[in-house]
């Protein structure tokens, strides 16, 4: 996988466009996932998400190869979402009912599993809370929270794409949690 | 009442972290064992950290490759007739 990813962005850097799009599809699921988490909203995701490609594309001969491309990837990602949380306006910012219409997006999706209604919504339901939850923390904190539960990515890779020490993700990765904790401890 | 360790809820995030040494996780799984509290706050963690971990996956529009291509800087594509 790492050694096809290599291949192709040798291609992209001789000009071959075509390549990336090889790329995309590798990445697109976990990049739009990461900028969603962060931004609580899939309009938003599906926008910052193109743009994180878009300037990874761009950008292709800054690209260290020493460096693990998705670590490269998600932290471009990473910080055009921090970017994009911080231009919202404060009102905007506190009406995340938007994710009300989200829920409608997502219950047809999850409409095709074979939960009942019931349960389905339950889950729904749930999955609202923790969105929101996700959505309270303060950014330096969701960004660990997301790399480390939804990419599940390792504390070493996320010192990586980060450019933290080992050391302050933890302490940011162990505040998280616990105000995690707080929201969703008791439910 | 016994006394909590003052590092115990340090304890508890290593273990979570996968970083908790031996020696500290026998303190850890003693104090748990005795301490009615930590036990509940160690639960609310690992239960938070399910709800996280188990959050579903949106996917994004089914044209979104298509998307970010029409969008690349267009010069680039003669050099591909190149090849």
């Amino acid at each position: 996988m790492e050694q096809l990813v290599k291949n192709r962005i040798k291609a992209i850097k001789k000009g071959d466009q075509n390549a990336y799009a090889e790329i995309v599809e590798i990445y697109k699921n976990k990049v739009y996932q990461l900028c969603y988490r962060m931004l609580g909203n899939r309009h938003e995701a599906e926008d910052v998400a193109q743009e994180a490609f878009i300037r990874a594309y761009i950008n292709i001969h800054t690209y260290n190869p020493d460096m693990k491309f998705s670590s490269w990837l998600y932290r471009i990602a990473t910080n055009l979402s921090i970017d994009r949380i911080r231009k919202k306006k404060p009102d905007f910012y506190l009406d995340a009912e938007v994710s009300g219409t989200d829920g409608l997006t997502m219950y047809s999706q999850l409409a095709s599993t074979e939960a009942s209604p019931e349960d389905t919504l339950e889950s729904l339901e749930l999955q609202e809370i923790v969105q929101k939850a996700i959505l309270k923390l303060p950014e330096k904190y969701r960004s660990v929270i997301v790399l480390k539960y939804i990419e599940e990515l390792s504390l070493q890779e996320i010192s990586e794409i980060l450019d933290l020490p080992v050391g302050t993700v933890k302490t940011r990765l162990h505040r998280g949690r616990e105000a995690l904790r707080k929201q969703l401890g008791h439910l | 009442m016994m006394k909590c360790p003052s590092n115990i809820i340090e304890l508890m995030h290593n273990y979570l972290d996968e970083e908790i040494s031996p020696q500290d996780e026998l303190i850890l799984r003693d104090h748990l064992h005795e301490c009615a509290k930590c036990s509940q706050h160690f639960n609310d963690l690992k239960k938070t950290v399910a709800f996280i971990q188990h959050s579903s996956h949106l996917v994004p529009s089914d044209d979104f490759t298509a998307k970010v291509m029409a969008r690349l800087p267009k010069e680039k594509k003669t050099i591909r007739l190149g090849r």
